[in-house]
């Protein structure tokens, strides 16, 4: 087994594992929450870009309860939160199929993925302009690793099956955060 | 590294953070366009994206061998900082070093295999063609010549190579443009030993330097700057001394402006100089010299001060004061080489400075021998003029080339190349050699391979690939050949097994596996080398008669110098270095020709007025810069420019020096750089880009220089320069303007407590090297603008080494100053309260920051800056395409990602790496610690590189810290202090040795 394979392995079997004690630590989605059940037709509704795979964040994070850091690890010690790599994914999808036959279309495309080499091309969601570096362990430092934290910025991702931005992003919603917290105004903070 | 990665990946990866890379949005307006986010598909396990990676590896762009750390962001290299753990720089690092960037981008790159077709071009062909030919060619070419030319290899590489040719039945010869022939045969001469011992300057208590340029080309730069400083700086310690040190030499080089006193002997009559030293210390018995020095007496006493001194040029009264000051330091140190070593009498000289340093009882002391420097991997221009023979008369039937261009060097060989039926280059630029070649292998760029270095005795160096190759068409050469030799296993194999020898020696116990990791973090193995005693040798004597130059001081003599940046032309198409100003000179992106003021006048010259040189191996067209640095009727050219190919930053522009050589190699082996010219006024007229402003600085206060004996009685408290701060009419508005300061706190951010950022520059420590300028240039995503540009004075340089002149006149002794230049973040800035919009502004820690979206390029705050320290971009240097395009692909790949690209219209400026201080500050807040003084010390960019730690940078509000403590220096001063703008930065002023008679 190659190193490669072990963790793949590894990391399936942990998640599985952690995945319900880890998430009982808080989270936007009460226990028992389930994900809605959505036709072709409803996704055409969802708010947000519509992406490559038909990931769904209400069923990892909401009906799962996977923590947010199983996936963004290094949001809490990087400035970017980083797009999990397709290895994370078939971690689990190595053995968890789907259950209907719309899960199992998209569960076929990111195992495609990872056989073809050939990773899936997210449309980013959350972006700031070049000219401002915004620090995320900063501010998990402060707020915390769990979803409810996350959640001051990126909204309830656990109650969304496709992700859309919630917040403006523009420079008086990060200023007025900063002013009720009492924390740095300096322009140089983001803006260098 | 993941070796699953390909260039379309490594691209791809880059949009995950999309940061510094994604130039063009940089301060655009209206919606951003749409981004893609690409996953890994298998995290690598020592890349977290946004966090930086970084490296040990080891430099190549010279033979010194200096330790490189290379920060890595998302798979790319984006900086190299030197390496603390390297004995050889400590981690300080050249502008050569940290341009070595823009050779792994360089847009001109070749990226695949090339081979010659019917038609005559080079086109592209497979690696498995290639190689198949290659082993064809030198099969067949057996016991009919098959030659492979190296550069300065002193490691594994050059083994494989030796290994490889004695197979075939080749040969291999080294060809580096600079070899210090005559520095081997001078050590030879003298003490029977050809070995290059290392010379200990940090020890010295009086250097003199014979043309040896030791802080820009000479055998390991950053360490003797390093050193030399530790020596010449004057530091109120214990004993408030300073080496003194003298430059001889008829040309002034970036070396020779720390001199304290400067000897401009007559070219090649260093040699008799040191003999002259040399008679006066033995006859007067100055200093306790080794027994045997004494049968050297009857000898040197030909070489009296009162008989040479017409010849030098100098008067004997001179002599002997330096010989005196010298014996008497009891810490001696005398080294030759560069221009001086480079006449036809170069070995001549060195094997008399030898005997001035063997008289003096240096040798042992400060010249020790042991820790020798492989210097004689450096080949000899002989053997290069021996197969230039060879070539010529048909006995070479296969040529192979790697990491030398002796096309660009030597044009009798570029024409011999043409006999050749087979030429093979292994080089990734497309240079001289390589466009003559028949098929071209492209290596990888030292920053992409496997290799090592043993820079001096008992210094294993190791390099390794810092990031996938840019070019996947690219191969390490070492595989190449490997393959080509019919053997087994890659390069990396090889070099291991060649380690396993080294881990034999060094192991310590540790397993081979344990001891390769270690050497890798570390950068290479490195050991204590004891020292060995030398004796004078047989040759002593003969050399001294020999001492003289062959030629006598005509009209015109040529000095043919390396140029610190571009040294023999290998820097030529990197933009970074086309554009730092020369150190003395100050020009950018040409050469020159150095001619004193009175020889101008009787040519009847200007500034930029081209010169026709004519020698009697070739000539050049230069043009014309008047200087006091140089020796009247001496004309110095530097080489560098002047390639016919190698890029579009280097092809077509200014003259080849190499061309006024003579091909043939003198006594010792090596090429003559001094040569006798005819000049000739021409029509022309080249109008040069210097970014030189004034060569004196007319009592402005912007340097300030103090005598040993005044800087000694200097006591704490009490600042000498202390009339110039806050002049009386200023005190009303101070007062005023302090009130406000207090009012202003009480609001937002600016309450409570703050660190001061603050610099303190040594000026005793400022060599003028301008390591810190390119240092800059790669941490703030800089752009180069240009020859055009530079000639309007749009350089983007937020750091520029200033040089003044002092002295000079009316028989005083010529010296220079330099400073660097930086934005001095005043306390109370004039470019603040100008800015309509607030992009100009002050920062609760004391900086002047920059907003770029903000600005909107009104550039009041530029005309109200006293320092013009603000840079304005006038055209949108990251368009791709674009007249002034300064990244172009793939060179935008070495941006900061930290850092924005700033765009046309605004304004820029220098802010102390806030992106470094905003790191620094993260990483303490994530361990829930306070940032410590000494990790502060050399954060910003140019503090971290400078080799000569003269940039301190820290909190001025912490009392324990390093830069309030030089701050609070009594030689401390700020610049143009009497405008009230209370700088940041605390200069300390320069201290020179005494450089007459009252020593």
């Amino acid at each position: 087994m190659t190193k490669g394979e072990w963790c793949m392995w590894g990391g399936g079997i942990a998640v599985l594992l952690l995945a319900r004690p880890v998430a009982a630590q808080g989270g936007p989605a009460a226990p028992g929450f389930r994900a809605p059940v959505l036709s072709q037709s409803d996704t055409g509704k969802l708010k947000g870009p519509r992406q490559p795979i038909f990931f769904r964040h209400d069923i990892h994070a909401g009906q799962d309860r996977i923590p947010c850091m199983y996936c963004h690890y290094s949001a809490a010690i990087s400035s970017e939160p980083g797009i999990p790599s397709v290895q994370t994914c078939i971690g689990c999808h190595q053995i968890i199929n789907g259950t209907t036959d719309s899960h199992r279309a998209e569960i076929t495309k990111i195992r495609s993925a990872w056989r073809d080499r050939s990773p899936p091309e997210w449309i980013r969601v959350y972006a700031v302009p070049d000219f401002v570096h915004f620090p995320h362990m900063r501010h998990i430092k402060v707020l915390g690793t769990d979803a409810a934290s996350c959640a001051n910025c990126h909204g309830e991702v656990a109650k969304q099956p496709r992700i859309y931005q919630v917040a403006t992003l523009k420079m008086g919603w990060c200023v007025r955060c900063h002013v009720q917290r009492k924390v740095t105004q300096d322009c140089t903070a983001c803006h260098f | 590294m993941t070796d699953a990665m390909n260039r379309r990946r490594f691209l791809k990866i880059l949009g995950v953070t999309g940061g510094g890379a994604a130039a063009l949005s940089g301060c655009g307006i209206g919606p951003e366009p749409t981004q893609r986010l690409l996953p890994y598909l298998v995290a690598p396990d020592d890349q977290i994206p946004g966090v930086a990676t970084w490296y040990a590896t080891t430099c190549r762009e010279c033979a010194a061998g200096c330790g490189l750390r290379a920060r890595v962001r998302e798979g790319r290299a984006v900086k190299l900082e030197g390496n603390p753990d390297s004995p050889v720089n400590r981690g300080r690092l050249c502008a050569r070093g940290q341009a070595g960037l823009q050779g792994l981008y360089n847009p001109d790159r070749i990226t695949g295999p090339r081979l010659r077709g019917a038609n005559g071009q080079l086109a592209e062909t497979t690696w498995d063609k290639a190689i198949q030919l290659l082993a064809q060619k030198v099969a067949d070419a057996k016991g009919k010549g098959i030659v492979f030319v190296t550069g300065h290899e002193t490691g594994a590489f050059g083994d494989l190579v030796d290994e490889w040719m004695r197979a075939v039945g080749g040969r291999r010869i080294a060809f580096e443009s600079f070899a210090l022939e005559a520095l081997r045969e001078g050590n030879r001469l003298a003490f029977g030993t050809a070995a290059v011992p290392h010379y200990d300057f940090a020890a010295a208590k009086y250097i003199v330097s014979f043309g040896a340029d030791f802080m820009e080309t000479w055998l390991s730069p950053v360490e003797f700057q390093n050193a030399f400083t530790r020596a010449h700086a004057f530091a109120a310690g214990a004993d408030s001394s300073m080496a003194k040190y003298v430059y001889v030499g008829p040309r002034l080089s970036l070396t020779g402006l720390s001199a304290d006193e400067w000897i401009a002997a007559a070219p090649g009559t260093e040699g008799l100089l040191a003999l002259a030293m040399a008679q006066v210390i033995v006859s007067r018995r100055l200093a306790r010299s080794p027994a045997d020095a004494t049968r050297l007496g009857p000898s040197l006493a030909a070489h009296a001060p009162d008989k040479v001194a017409a010849q030098i040029g100098v008067d004997a009264k001179t002599i002997e004061r330096l010989a005196r000051e010298f014996a008497a330091s009891g810490g001696g140190l005398a080294v030759a080489g560069g221009v001086a070593a480079q006449a036809a009498n170069g070995a001549e000289i060195v094997a008399a400075v030898n005997i001035l340093n063997y008289v003096a009882g240096a040798v042992g002391r400060t010249v020790q021998f042991g820790p020798d420097l492989t210097q004689d991997a450096a080949g000899s221009y002989r053997q290069l003029a021996a197969l230039r023979g060879d070539m010529a008369g048909g006995k070479v039937a296969v040529l192979l080339v790697h990491g030398a261009n002796p096309a660009h060097a030597d044009a009798a060989f570029a024409q011999a190349l043409g006999k050749v039926l087979f030429k093979v280059s292994f080089s990734s630029d497309p240079d001289e050699t390589a466009r003559a070649a028949d098929l071209v292998l492209p290596d990888l760029h030292p920053l992409e391979q496997w290799n090592d270095a043993r820079p001096r005795a008992g210094v294993y160096a190791l390099q390794q690939p810092v990031m996938a190759p840019v070019f996947p068409g690219t191969m390490h050469a070492g595989d190449a050949i490997l393959r080509a030799a019919g053997r087994t296993g890659t390069f990396k194999d090889y070099l291991q097994t060649a380690w396993r020898d080294v881990h034999r020696r060094h192991g310590g116990g540790k397993s081979f596996e344990e001891f390769w990791t270690a050497a890798l973090a570390h950068g290479g193995v490195y050991t204590e080398i004891a020292t060995r005693s030398v004796r004078l040798g047989p040759g002593a004597i003969a050399a001294m008669g020999e001492a003289a130059p062959p030629f006598a001081e005509g009209d015109a003599t040529a000095v043919v110098f390396p140029h610190p940046a571009l040294h023999d032309g290998r820097g030529a198409n990197k933009p970074w270095l086309q554009e730092l100003p020369d150190p003395v000179s100050k020009i950018t992106w040409h050469g020159w020709a150095e001619v004193h003021p009175e020889t101008a006048g009787k040519w009847g010259v200007v500034n930029g007025d081209v010169v026709l040189l004519k020698s009697e191996a070739g000539e050049v067209r230069a043009p014309v810069w008047i200087t006091p640095t140089v020796r009247p009727r001496v004309v110095a050219v530097p080489t560098g420019q002047g390639h016919v190919a190698y890029g579009r930053y280097a092809a077509g522009r200014s003259f080849n020096a190499f061309d006024l050589l003579p091909g043939e190699p003198n006594r010792a082996g090596g090429r003559t750089f001094v040569v006798a010219v005819k000049v000739t006024k021409t029509a022309e007229h080249v109008f040069l880009a210097t970014t030189e402003g004034n060569a004196r600085e007319h009592g402005h206060g912007i340097v300030n220089v103090l005598p040993l004996a005044q800087a000694q009685r200097l006591r704490p408290g009490k600042h000498v320069f202390e009339a110039e701060e806050t002049p009386a009419y200023a005190r009303g508005a101070e007062e005023g303007w302090a009130e406000a300061q207090r009012e202003m706190a009480a609001l937002g951010g600016y309450a409570g407590t703050h660190p001061r950022w603050a610099m303190a520059i040594d000026l005793s420590r400022c060599t003028g090297c301008s390591a810190c300028v390119t240092a800059c240039y790669a941490e703030n995503n800089l752009a180069t603008v240009g020859e055009e540009l530079v000639r309007r004075h749009r350089e983007m340089s937020w750091i520029r080494i200033e040089r003044y002149f002092t002295g000079g006149k009316d028989g005083e002794s010529l010296h220079a100053v330099t400073t660097p230049m930086l934005c001095q973040q005043c306390g109370n800035a004039p470019c603040e309260p100008v800015c309509p919009v607030f992009a100009a502004y002050h920062t609760p820690d004391g900086l002047n920051g920059q907003i770029y979206n903000r600005c909107i390029g009104t550039r009041y705050c530029s005309n109200n800056c006293p320092y013009k320290v603000r840079y304005f971009n006038w055209f949108n240097y990251a368009e791709p395409g674009g007249e002034f395009e300064a990244w172009p692909e793939p060179l935008q790949l070495l941006l900061n990602p930290d850092v924005t690209v700033r765009e046309k219209g605004v304004m820029e400026k220098c802010t102390f790496c806030v992106q470094r201080i905003r790191g620094k500050q993260n990483e303490a807040r994530l361990a829930d610690r306070r940032l410590d003084d000494a990790e502060l010390q050399f954060l910003p960019a140019c503090a971290q590189g400078c080799p000569s730690e003269a940039i301190v940078f820290g909190d001025l509000n912490d009392p324990r810290s390093r830069v309030r403590q030089l701050s609070d220096n009594p030689r401390g001063y700020h610049v143009l202090a009497g405008l009230n703008t209370r700088p940041a930065i605390a200069y300390l002023a320069k201290v020179t040795a005494p450089s007459g008679g009252a020593a």
